[in-house]
């Protein structure tokens, strides 16, 4: 569909008739309502991250506490009416802190996400689209901060700066542009070959036209896709961090925080541990399940040619399979990224 | 095949001397250094603290510092630790082994459950069980592993009252106390591992036992068991091979929390140490032989997929 409007767009005579008010806006959600029915696994995982903002965002109105608040009478009071999931060993009630912990998440997600979605891709774009030195050097050393394990950089980046909010953002943020930049500068030489953007190369388009209105609107969907799949990795890291205590400082109510605080009392009040591991656990399969969806949805094998399919590579498999073969192949494998761990990628199924 | 191990192994290298510069730059622009962390307790005058900074060699700009540090490790000499002067080597190899232990046991646990729940669920195909079994897969790829050992640890606690040793015992002395310890860090960090292996075996087989030679093979009257354990599981075994080179990397980054949490005296433990004690050398040693070990692995790989598939390495197959 997008590859037809494209090409109508870049026809130079006669000019494209410009698409009516509000037409983009009733595209996407036609589009977001075939993908509900035709995925029904990923019309749940967004009802369930709908609902998971909704905490975050209402989470003033919602919890029934202060998240801050130590009741000091009901220290490791065990779930009742007052208190529906405890207190914990300062008295605090377990499930304000819990809903306010989504608020942590989301913020730290959606920051890390977004800032190093737009770093990543515009990284992989100019260095793809441009290519030769530009593009040697500016990959080594984009290798070379993926070949460092995720969480020691992670250390690094945030014993440097301190435990806060913030600098867990920056910190997740260096550590993940990476992934993006990878996925972006594949499928911006997938896009560089085809039909089109020599056709409007031919018309005399300008680069910045030609990346703004062919190669960025084709790779939207595989580098939403991995967005997905990374905002689950964040919101691990995140908890992940918090709980070595180096991510959000000890009053903040963050999941990984309440965990670490809650392992001294396994034995005398388990809903410490368990009432976050599983707010993080539905928080972060909601996100995993909704990558998937979307992988399967915009089935790649439609775009896969037969040699393609022999070699198994298919995300720009041209440079990218001389330079880092086997990464190559793991981001066409997958795109789930684990990023507390090491970035790297894991394979999964290939849509059927 | 000669031409591509050396462009492959130069790749490496060239990574390999990015990442060192890296961390000796990103190490020097920490505010505060070794010395004033050791020192800011005892109220040693700060002429005292530059000698020990010349002694350590910080007050030299960061390049001479690279460069030395490299002419010694040339020499196999890693440096001393800033804190007990003991080198660096001798620290790194004493933890090595636990974490190696709880790497293959954990990277064994998981490949041998992943394969036999991808099994089962590629030959059952389409059936409840398949079903439970990928709702089950992706379900342990969303919980984080120190949160299923968090998960463990209060399941024990509560329905058996029993928690690990916390004192880490070797192997050869007292095996129970050991097994007691590595247990459920082990599983806590294979399931990831499981998982993944779970998904990739399910889908591979899925493809070759719909392919024309599994017909052919099942056409001789060969058995189903056979088909299935030999014909089409050996096909699938790059494809995990590779991902179990990749999961390398993962479970590595893992020990640094699970180590943590469990109290073993791994490297993930000395890395952790080193990066809040500032203790440089210690911290470029484990950094290096971490990225080292995840660059070698992926070229390992390349160089098997490039064994496997000529096309790859006369790249033919880039056009």
């Amino acid at each position: 569909m997008t590859e037809k409007q494209t090409l109508t767009e870049t026809r130079p005579v006669p000019p494209a008739p410009r698409p009516p008010r509000g037409a983009a806006l009733r595209r996407a959600l036609k589009a977001l309502r075939v993908f509900m029915r035709s995925q029904p696994l990923g019309a749940a995982a967004l009802l369930l991250i709908c609902a998971f903002v909704l905490v975050a965002l209402l989470a003033p109105w919602i919890a029934p506490y202060d998240p801050l608040e130590q009741f000091r009478r009901d220290i490791l009071d065990p779930p009742s009416g007052k208190y529906l999931f405890g207190t914990d060993d300062l008295g605090r009630d377990v499930l304000s802190r819990t809903i306010h912990g989504a608020r942590t998440s989301l913020i730290v997600g959606v920051t890390t996400t977004g800032v190093s979605l737009v770093l990543g891709t515009m990284i992989g774009v100019i260095s793809g689209y441009f290519g030769r030195g530009l593009d040697l050097v500016v990959q080594r050393v984009m290798d070379a901060v993926q070949a460092v394990p995720g969480i020691v950089l992670l250390l690094f980046i945030a014993v440097i700066l301190g435990p806060s909010v913030c600098n867990t953002i920056i910190a997740l943020t260096v550590v993940i542009t990476p992934s993006f930049n990878r996925i972006a500068r594949a499928e911006t030489l997938r896009v560089r070959q085809e039909p089109y953007v020599e056709a409007a190369r031919a018309t005399g388009a300008h680069a910045p036209r030609i990346l703004a209105l062919h190669v960025l609107p084709n790779m939207l969907a595989s580098v939403l896709t991995l967005g997905s799949l990374i905002f689950a990795g964040v919101i691990i890291a995140e908890s992940a961090l918090s709980f070595l205590g180096i991510g959000a400082p000890p009053p903040t109510p963050s999941w990984g925080l309440m965990l670490s605080e809650g392992v001294r009392y396994v034995e005398r009040a388990p809903w410490l541990i368990i009432v976050p591991s599983v707010a993080l656990s539905i928080a972060v399969f909601s996100f995993n399940l909704l990558g998937d969806a979307l992988r399967d949805h915009l089935d790649p094998r439609l775009h896969r040619s037969a040699a393609d399919r022999v070699t198994g590579l298919w995300w720009g498999r041209r440079m990218l399979s001389r330079l880092a073969p086997s990464l190559a192949r793991a981001t066409e494998q997958n795109l789930s990224t684990d990023v507390t761990t090491g970035g790297t990628p894991r394979p999964s199924e290939p849509p059927r | 095949m000669i031409g591509y191990t050396l462009r492959r192994l130069g790749y490496g290298v060239v990574v390999m001397g990015l990442v060192t510069i890296f961390v000796f730059v990103i190490m020097r622009l920490v505010p505060g250094d070794a010395v004033s962390l050791q020192l800011q307790d005892t109220g040693v005058s700060k002429e005292a603290a530059d000698v020990l900074r010349a002694e350590f060699g910080l007050d030299d700009p960061v390049w001479v510092q690279l460069w030395e540090w490299l002419a010694g490790a040339v020499q196999g000499d890693l440096g001393a630790s800033f804190y007990n002067k003991e080198p660096v080597i001798d620290l790194f190899l004493a933890r090595v082994p636990v974490t190696v232990q709880l790497g293959l046991l954990a990277m064994l646990v998981g490949t041998a459950l992943g394969l036999t729940v991808g099994i089962i669920a590629a030959i059952t195909r389409g059936s409840v069980t398949d079903s439970a079994l990928r709702v089950f897969a992706v379900a342990f790829l969303s919980v984080p592993n120190f949160v299923i050992a968090l998960l463990l640890l209060t399941a024990f606690a509560l329905w058996f009252a029993w928690s690990p040793p916390l004192v880490y015992a070797e192997p050869t002395e007292d095996f129970v106390s050991w097994a007691q310890q590595m247990a459920i860090p082990v599983f806590a960090l294979g399931t990831g591992g499981m998982a993944a292996v779970a998904r990739l075996t399910r889908s591979s087989m899925l493809e070759s036992l719909g392919s024309d030679y599994i017909r052919t093979v099942r056409a001789k009257g060969v058995r189903e068991r056979t088909v299935v354990l030999k014909h089409s599981l050996r096909n699938s075994t790059i494809a995990v091979l590779t991902l179990l080179g990749l999961e390398l990397a993962t479970v590595l980054g893992g020990t640094v929390i699970i180590e943590r949490m469990f109290g073993l005296p791994g490297t993930g433990q000395l890395i952790y140490q080193a990066v809040l004690d500032r203790d440089y050398p210690v911290v470029v040693a484990c950094t290096i032989f971490y990225a080292g070990l995840f660059v070698i692995t992926i070229i390992l790989i390349d160089l098997l997929y490039a064994l496997v598939d000529p096309r790859i390495r006369t790249g033919k197959a880039l056009s």
